[in-house]
């Protein structure tokens, strides 16, 4: 079956004045019908970047260097603008992390909503019914954004995206501005909405536990690398980066009683300023000096891929 | 300093250009007395409306040192005048001329430039035959300066009260707002004529000066203390100010050392900025006639012949050239204001 | 909505007794006995004056003074002007209306000039005709208007393009009502432009900002991704937002608009509140001075309600507050 997203070989530059920084470099993940694929890793790591290339809403200064985006089969980044427009909202849509600011606040949430939807169909009707799949009242409809709490917003935002009945939906940390009750319930009516209409979701966040057990399939990325892409299940088991095991050893789950809180020491490099090698080795506890010399190509170990050099050096990378 | 012109260089090429033009115009408004060829109240009679001498350096198709030529009347009575190319008159610097006190303090003959025993009107002259040019220096003094003394009491009124209303808060503060809404809710112009009625039309120059200097700060100390006032409550509760409270300083210290400083960067833009505003307020104030008054030169009465007298204005557009200085200084603040904005602004550092 | 009006209008209410009050120290300020002056006047004829110091207690003390006229001005009596001898409200009605109509026609030049402009500015962000348009709006702040005033009336004189000075032609008088109104609108065009161009410039240059501003905001990346065309993206979601907060200024900038309607109005003849109150101001005709100034204070107070209910009419978060 074709797969809903597939990205390969992603390079993405940001430009300041004569020079360029490489903001993301060699991602590959796809996404099945129907699956949820999480990406995770500490804020600054190319999360956000990943999902505004897939919607080709790249801040000005960055730009897509090589690779490819498949949304369903298509080669989104041959598209023209005007084609995009058709693929946004319609194939893959967007759900933010501050649905307040990102609410139209002049407007009622309602027209918002129905605005996404082509003139000439049954605009208001459907509207409703949106409003009715993901648990609004219909008198919200006239409501303005600031009126509404914040679950009520991510709810309008998701009722936007999903109203021309999109195959993928990204959804970035939709949940972390959100207390702990209400962000239970977006994330089941996340699940509800891929149930009902076999929605793929690529959800972003920062919390591994969340994105084990929401998603099918959980990249980790580093430093705008995507240093393992594996299934959920394994991931917790037997984590192959030594990033993500550091991810994983940190979740306070993993504590006995009464132990230190643990981190990943060190922070992660500024994009302006990438440590030659692997990006990861300044933090790294099993550092070889190759690690310092060149960068981790891709590996296979059955169904997950990893960029480090304790698995052997398959592939080659720049 | 010297980081301040380099980072303003860098930052903003016709802000530096700016400083540099005001320097300029400051400078000769303070050698005016040097400069000027004529004095300012100087009538020649024989020469009223006469358009701008032209200085010229080609004589017979060959460079020659700059000279003019004689000024030949063909009708008095309209007031046409021709250049008189069979008089060629040199332009002779330093040279000698009538005595007269430099400013107000040395007694000096030696003039910056003249043209022999011809007239110079550089900018024309004026509808009693006196030169527009000399009188452009002079006025530069009054329209110049009013700017900045102007803004300087308006600061320190502006500092005492949004000083005080930011700090001390409550019904202090209420009060005081309420004082700087109701002077903002004037239009500014209509405020400035009733002040002005306020006083007898009838003053001496200097009495008119400092009057002018009064009205302009009475009104324009209420933006200041708002804008200052503004800045207090937002440093207020920065931490350093709550340490020194909690160190128990007095209020008139936390006020002076800790508070008033950190305004600064952001002061001194709202100042240059404001500037304009009080020479704008002179030219208009003279240029209705209840400014400066005649002889003395302002650029704004040099104006006032223009209004309603459509033949002075159409015959003598030179008589213009005082509104093209005030349209300079204004724009050389307001790209000087910029440039300390963006130079002052932390951000951009 | 009511409400919140009701609400604005009641705090106008101190705010307009501050001002009178200040207006009145003001007079109060000017030297010498001035009811003494007005019995020395020989213009002024006794009947006047009997009439005055009975309705405005001129012989009483400044405060004593102030109520009277506080009670007069409940009646629209504003008292009389000395070198006119009709009363001050008579005078202002007739110049009040030229100068609405010079404040009104200019304010619709600048906005419909400045918002447009200030659009493509910001959609062209920093290419040359960005550039060029930053450039010429700075000129524009910084001529001031009696001298925009000036040039045209000097490029009006050398070519007769516009009528200068006046609101009418002499030719008029058995003009049709259309006819008169045109010839108004054309005698309008001079001193409205003189004042539009200064205005303009600051209003472009805070219309580009602001719709910097508004295109760089979440909600218009979410638009983008719901897959709208730039045109919607532009014209209703950045462009709402972006002129808001004018409208919010809009009761700031009739102060520049009064003041500068009054030095046009001078420089250009037109014959509205700035001459009249330079006259009064003159011939030192202080009732008139004062009547004057309230008005324009009350013009502009009158302004920023309006501005008030524009912006609770356009921004929901205003209106429910």
């Amino acid at each position: 079956m074709e797969k809903t997203l597939e990205i390969s070989n992603l390079e993405v530059s940001a430009r300041d004045g004569k020079k360029s920084f490489a903001i993301l470099r060699g991602i590959n993940l796809c996404a099945e019908p129907n699956q949820a694929v999480a990406l995770v890793g500490e804020s600054g790591s190319g999360k956000t970047m990943t999902a505004m290339s897939v919607m080709r809403l790249l801040p000005r200064n960055l730009a897509v260097d090589r690779g490819r985006i498949l949304l369903r089969g298509e080669d989104i980044l041959a598209m023209s603008e005007s084609q995009m427009r058709h693929i946004r909202g319609k194939v893959a849509s967007m759900i933010f992390q501050e649905p307040s600011s990102y609410l139209n606040p002049l407007f009622t949430v309602g027209s918002q909503v129905m605005e996404a939807v082509k003139n000439g169909e049954e605009r208001f009707e459907k509207t409703m019914k949106m409003f009715e799949d993901v648990e609004l009242e219909r008198n919200v409809y006239f409501q303005y954004p600031h009126q509404l709490s914040g679950g009520m917003q991510q709810r309008v935002m998701i009722a936007m995206a999903m109203i021309n009945n999109p195959a993928l939906l990204i959804a970035d940390e939709p949940t972390t501005a959100l207390d702990v009750t209400t962000a239970n319930g977006i994330v089941l009516l996340l699940r509800k909405m891929m149930d009902k209409y076999g929605l793929s979701v690529l959800f972003i966040t920062h919390d591994m536990s969340l994105a084990a057990s929401f998603a099918e399939k959980i990249g980790v990325m580093y430093a705008g690398r995507l240093v393992e892409f594996s299934d959920a299940a394994g991931i917790f088991k037997s984590p192959l980066h030594p990033y993500t095991e550091k991810l994983i050893d940190c979740l306070p789950e993993r504590y006995a009683p009464g132990s230190r809180i643990r981190t990943v020491e060190g922070s992660v490099p500024d994009f302006r300023q990438l440590p030659g090698g692997c990006p990861f080795h300044l933090r790294c506890p099993y550092k070889i000096t190759l690690c310092t010399q060149r960068k981790p190509g891709p590996t296979l170990i059955g169904t997950t891929t990893v960029r480090c050099f304790k698995y052997g050096d398959d592939g080659q990378d720049s | 300093m010297k980081t301040f012109l380099l980072r303003l260089r860098e930052a903003n090429k016709i802000s530096f250009f700016s400083l540099w033009l005001l320097i300029f115009l400051y400078a000769m408004a303070f050698l005016a007395d040097f400069i000027a060829p004529y004095p300012y109240d100087l009538q020649n009679r024989d020469y009223a409306l006469c358009p701008p001498t032209v200085p010229r350096m080609i004589s017979g198709g060959r460079i020659s040192r700059p000279f003019v030529y004689g000024i030949k009347i063909i009708n008095p009575a309209f007031k046409q005048y021709a250049p008189d190319t069979l008089a060629t008159h040199d332009i002779e610097f330093f040279r000698k001329g009538p005595e007269r006190k430099i400013l107000g303090l040395f007694r000096s003959s030696t003039y910056l430039f003249g043209a022999g025993s011809g007239k110079i009107f550089l900018f024309g002259t004026d509808l009693h035959g006196r030169d527009v040019f000399s009188r452009i220096l002079h006025g530069a003094r009054v329209s110049l300066s009013i700017g900045v003394i102007g803004v300087s009491i308006s600061f320190v009124l502006g500092l005492l009260v949004g000083g005080i209303s930011g700090y001390f808060g409550g019904r202090t503060d209420t009060i005081l707002m309420r004082l700087v809404e109701i002077i903002m809710m004037f239009p500014f112009f209509y405020l400035m004529l009733a002040l002005r009625a306020a006083f007898p039309p009838n003053l001496s120059s200097v009495q008119v000066y400092l009057l002018i200097v009064v009205i302009l700060s009475l009104i324009g100390w209420a933006s200041l203390a708002r804008i200052i006032r503004g800045m207090v409550l937002s440093i207020k509760e920065e931490e350093y100010v709550l340490a020194a409270r909690s160190l128990g300083l007095s209020s008139y210290r936390i006020i002076t050392r800790h508070i008033l400083p950190s305004t600064l960067s952001y002061t001194t833009t709202a100042l240059t900025l404001s500037v304009p505003g009080y020479i704008l307020g002179e030219s208009a104030l003279s240029l209705l006639g209840l400014g400066i008054q005649e002889p003395h030169a302002s650029w704004g009465n040099m104006l006032s012949v223009t209004i309603g007298n459509l033949r002075i204005l159409t015959g003598a557009p030179w008589m213009l050239i005082p509104g093209f200085f005030i349209f300079l200084t204004v724009i050389s603040f307001n790209f000087l204001g910029d440039g300390i904005r963006k130079v002052a602004d932390p951000r951009n550092w | 909505m009511k409400k919140y009006i009701l609400k604005r209008l009641l705090q106008f209410i101190p705010l307009l007794l501050g001002m009178t009050f200040i207006s009145f120290m003001i007079i109060q300020m000017a030297p010498g006995d001035y009811f003494t002056q007005l019995s020395m006047n020989p213009e002024i004829s006794p009947l006047t004056i009997e009439s005055m110091r009975r309705d405005f207690g001129l012989d009483k003390p400044a405060v004593i003074q102030y109520l009277y006229w506080l009670k007069n001005l409940a009646r629209l009596n504003l008292g009389q002007s000395f070198s006119y001898h009709v009363p001050v409200s008579f005078l202002i009605g007739q110049k009040l209306r030229n100068t609405l109509s010079l404040s009104i026609f200019s304010i619709f030049l600048t906005w419909a000039a400045a918002i447009p402009l200030g659009i493509f500015s910001a959609v062209k962000d920093g290419r040359w005709q960005d550039r060029t348009l930053s450039l010429l709006a700075y000129i524009g702040i910084s001529i001031p208007s009696f001298l925009t005033a000036m040039l045209l009336v000097f490029f009006a004189a050398r070519t007769g393009a516009f009528p200068v000075g006046g609101t009418i032609s002499v030719f008029n008088i058995s003009a049709t009502g259309w006819e008169k109104f045109a010839d108004y609108m054309k005698h309008l065009l001079l001193p409205g432009l003189a004042l539009a161009l200064s205005g303009i410039g600051s209003l472009f240059r805070l219309m580009k900002n602001n719709f910097l501003e508004a295109l760089g905001s979440p909600y218009i990346t979410t638009a983008r991704a719901k897959g709208l065309g730039e045109a919607r993206i532009y014209f209703r979601h950045a462009l709402r937002n972006a002129v808001n907060p004018m409208i919010t200024i809009f009761g700031y900038t009739l102060s520049s608009v009064l003041s500068g309607a009054a030095l046009v109005e001078i420089v250009t003849n037109w014959p509205g509140m700035g001459r009249l109150i330079l006259d009064a101001v003159l011939s030192q005709d202080l009732y008139l001075v004062m009547a004057s100034l309230l008005i324009g204070g009350a013009l502009l107070i009158l302004g920023n309600l309006a501005a008030d209910i524009m912006i609770a009419a356009a921004d929901p978060r205003v209106r429910l507050r």
